[in-house]
């Protein structure tokens, strides 16, 4: 199986690497120079009419013109490896697949995979969820393989939500990390984080469970655990630096806006979200959490 | 908003090419038990036991439950459960039999008998009697002798391409559901609108006066008797659509699949039937691939019916506030169980302008994309696409998969419900009702809606002027949502609409129902009634418009809230 790849960056390189490890034939879609060690095209429209399966490794702000460009069509089944919100309006990837192209089906890929753990060829896992069962398995066919496993589900809404949820939350471990309040604080994220994304999840008619699996805490955890994690390490650098980080912003409050519309409580997104506008300093946003009224779990 | 071109087109005679064949019941017959034969032969035993048994228990059941006795024909349809009860401890071969012999009985109950000579002797004598009919009496002196209230329906939407539509695709047209004088009035909506009849499924109460009955069937519904709730029964029912419409017959039916209680514009659709275009569709691709005719394609139109005021509006809304609302489809004892009432109720609403209208959105194709004005689907970019790409392989071979077909038709359903909700029409009565009750709301603001439904006179008597105010602001919002497409047009049209609006809602609503939904007090009051209110209001609640400021009128007297 032919499968295109639209995005030559790190995390593009290892999805292909996956791919061809799976036993398929990776086809990068680039732009600049070729990526070197696979066969690829910065023809991105061709290289969608010649495949089923379009893999999406871009950043989210990057998605939507990526799209106007490739403009995969009702032969392509989209997957998006690019986790979180579109920056600018706030919307889910997918819904932005559906609005700038013909293709309908759609899916998306997270967990706790890193691409340089990839690279290295260590274990890793992740899930391929989709409304459509078909999307799902393609995927799992393209990417599953002695290093890495992948597990497939229908629920594109949890995962995406758990996706988004997990970048900012992410802020949170680095944040922590950086102001070594200790592993307990590190756990206290993780363990609210979850009930926040439960909450958010069952709003939103999300599955109970996705949030549990390996695009919720498994990503958690990977990212407390990693030092290159990309939230981890806006969290370990407003901490250490302040400043702000606008994309962190817009997406906390991307979420903060859903939660709102659905009257569910997202404390942590709301910190991070407030320290990442830089409106509120790392130490006293954590301070202001603690002093929150009691409450039961 | 400027007239429109395509509104009130007079009525012609359809193009009687166009006119479908009927259909004779032994031949559909023969289709329909090679499909559930095919159907059964892949389930393992134990569904084909679980289906029949099933069908034997609930059907029991009906019976048992049936208030009065049974009819005659129920007493034929509880022999042949009986019949089949037989078959359920026994082998598959004998339950599969049973099982053919109720699907054998199902299509000829479900089956019409559309006759073309029937269908010209109604569309050209009856909407003259009809009309004359309705100018009888009373009305005579509000219309004048002359003039034909039909042609107060206003028939809106771009008529043309659907003339031209109709004659190279399949159309299945997917119409709002309000109440149960939509279907005669799609009936003459479509021969007003210059098309051939659509054959529709009609609930079995509209077939229970006999004269009512030969008509409907012989001018293309079918009868679908919504008491049998099992399996087999909807299984036939979907082979009926699929089979209608792989034979190029329009068919027409409700998608919300029963009658909105709340007065809502559906937010919501029942995707059996509407799933059966795209089942059809692709075994028509197949036929083409085998070497048979071309396929013929299918497009939905969405069709969203407005009414000014509506009969059942009472027996719905109460309907819709029990907590089992939802689960009671058949009402036997609403306003439209009394002819006189039916008359009386559309004398008065035909004697007003623009109380009715129909309007036929854009087509779109069976996963919800627009198409062009040759009925070719188009992208985002407004770019020609291929839909077969959505069910073939590169080779153009036809993917089977119920899973994926079933998330289509998802799809499908959000497109029909924004094209209903865009081509939705804010009438009068709904504005001043969306006001009145957002008032009682916000005076009101611990109530639940069940405590507002009760509500002293006192506290439901609201200030004209603070009514008046709230038109305005939400008029402004309408219009708004007018001038950025996602509200068809909000009536009156013109200048000075807000006391114009008031003035009509409450001649309008003091027209018909037992009490007014809004009646003056005095010179200063309006009184509402709560729950017409909420279900008139409830037309206007996804736009929005709760987040309209309001000044909350003050209570004619201190509050006592409920504990």
């Amino acid at each position: 199986m032919n499968v295109a790849i639209l995005g030559s960056g790190q995390w593009g390189r290892s999805l292909a690497m996956l791919t061809a490890e799976a036993g398929h034939q990776p086809m990068m879609g680039y732009r600049g120079d070729p990526p070197r060690g696979f066969q690829g095209s910065p023809n991105l429209a061709a290289l969608c009419r010649e495949v089923e399966l379009v893999i999406v490794a871009v950043p989210a702000h990057e998605v939507r013109g990526l799209l106007e460009v490739a403009r995969p069509g009702p032969q392509n089944r989209v997957v998006l490896a690019t986790r979180g919100l579109e920056p600018e309006t706030g919307r889910w990837l997918s819904q932005v697949v559906l609005d700038e192209t013909s293709c309908l089906r759609v899916g998306a890929l997270a967990g706790p995979a890193i691409a340089s753990e990839i690279s290295a060829r260590r274990p890793s896992a992740m899930v391929a969820a989709s409304a459509f069962d078909e999307v799902a398995a393609l995927t799992q066919k393209a990417l599953h393989s002695p290093i890495c496993r992948i597990y497939t589900s229908n629920d594109l809404v949890g995962v995406e939500m758990a996706g988004a949820l997990v970048r900012v939350l992410a802020v949170a471990v680095g944040v922590a990390d950086a102001l070594q309040l200790g592993v307990g604080v590190q756990a206290v994220v993780v363990t609210r984080g979850l009930a926040e994304g439960r909450r958010l999840g069952k709003a939103l008619g999300a599955a109970e469970g996705t949030f549990s699996g390996l695009s919720g805490v498994g990503e958690l955890v990977a990212a407390g655990k990693h030092p290159e994690h990309p939230g981890t390490s806006v969290g370990k650098r407003l901490a250490a630096h302040g400043g702000a980080d606008e994309g962190i912003a817009r997406e906390a409050a991307a979420l903060l806006t859903l939660a709102k519309r659905y009257k569910v409580n997202l404390p942590l997104t709301e910190a991070v979200g407030a320290i990442a506008a830089g409106k509120i300093k790392p130490r006293l946003a954590i301070d202001m959490l603690m002093r929150r009224e009691a409450t039961s779990e | 908003m400027p007239p429109d071109p395509s509104t009130a087109a007079p009525p012609r005679p359809p193009p009687s090419a166009a006119l479908p064949a009927g259909v004779s019941l032994d031949e559909l017959r023969a289709s329909l038990l090679l499909r559930a034969r095919a159907r059964l032969s892949a389930l393992p035993d134990a569904e084909v036991a679980d289906l029949l048994s099933e069908a034997v228990f609930l059907e029991r059941r009906r019976f048992a439950d049936a208030r009065g006795g049974l009819s005659p024909e129920d007493e034929d349809e509880r022999r042949a459960v009986e019949r089949a009860s037989r078959a359920v401890h026994q082998s598959r071969r004998e339950q599969e039999a049973a099982l053919l012999a109720l699907v054998d009985d199902y299509v000829g109950q479900i089956h019409n008998r559309f006759s073309p000579r029937t269908y010209r002797f109604a569309t050209t004598v009856l909407p003259g009697g009809l009309s004359r009919l309705l100018q009888a009496g009373e009305l005579r002196g509000l219309v004048g002798g002359a003039h034909d209230p039909l042609q107060r329906i206003r028939i809106e939407g771009d008529l043309p391409r659907l003339q031209r539509l109709v004659r190279s695709h399949t159309l299945m047209l997917t119409p709002t559901h309000l109440s149960n004088l939509d279907s005669p009035l799609i009936g003459y909506a479509l021969y007003a609108a210059g098309l051939p009849p659509f054959i529709y499924g009609a609930g079995l109460n509209l077939f229970s006066n006999p004269l009512m009955a030969f008509f409907m069937s012989r001018l293309g519904a079918y009868t679908v008797d919504r008491r049998k709730r099992h399996q087999l029964y909807k299984d036939t029912l979907k082979d009926y659509s699929t089979e209608s419409v792989l034979r190029g017959r329009h068919s027409l039916f409700f998608p919300g699949g029963t009658r909105a209680r709340s007065g809502e514009v559906e937010q919501g659709v029942k995707k059996g039937l509407l799933g059966t275009g795209l089942i059809a569709w692709q075994e028509a691709l197949r036929i083409e691939r085998a070497g048979g005719p071309k396929a013929r394609d299918v497009l939905v139109v969405p069709c969203t019916l407005t009414y000014a005021m509506v009969l059942e509006a009472e027996t719905l809304i109460e309907d819709a506030l029990k907590e089992s609302g939802q689960r009671r489809y058949i009402i036997s004892d609403d306003a439209f169980s009394e002819p006189r009432t039916i008359a009386t109720f559309a004398q008065q609403i035909l004697a007003l302008d623009a109380s009715v209208i129909v309007c036929f959105g854009d087509p779109v194709d069976l996963f919800g994309n627009p198409v062009d004005e040759a009925g070719r689907s188009l992208g985002h970019a407004g770019e020609p696409i291929d839909p077969r790409a959505y069910v073939c392989d590169a080779e153009g071979v036809v993917q089977e998969d119920p899973q994926r077909d079933r998330v289509y038709t998802a799809a499908l359903s959000r497109a029909l419900v924004h094209a209903w909700s865009r081509d939705n029409t804010a009438m009068e009565t709904h504005l001043a009702a969306f006001a009145a009750y957002r008032l009682l709301c916000l005076r009101t603001p611990r109530r639940s809606t069940w405590e507002r439904m009760f509500l002293s006179e006192e506290e439901r008597t609201l200030p004209r002027s603070a009514l008046l105010a709230a038109i305005g602001a939400l008029r402004d919002r309408l219009d708004a949502l007018v001038l950025a497409g996602k509200l068809r047009a909000a009536l009156p049209e013109g200048p000075k609409r807000d006391a114009e609006t008031l003035s009509l809602a409450l001649d309008r609503f003091g027209r018909f129902h037992r009490e007014a939904c809004l009646s003056a007090v005095g010179a200063d009051g309006v009184r509402v009634a709560p729950k017409l209110a909420l279900y008139y209001s409830n037309r206007l609640a996804h736009y929005g418009l709760q987040d309209v400021a309001l000044d909350v009128p003050a209570a004619p007297r201190p509050l006592v809230e409920s504990a």
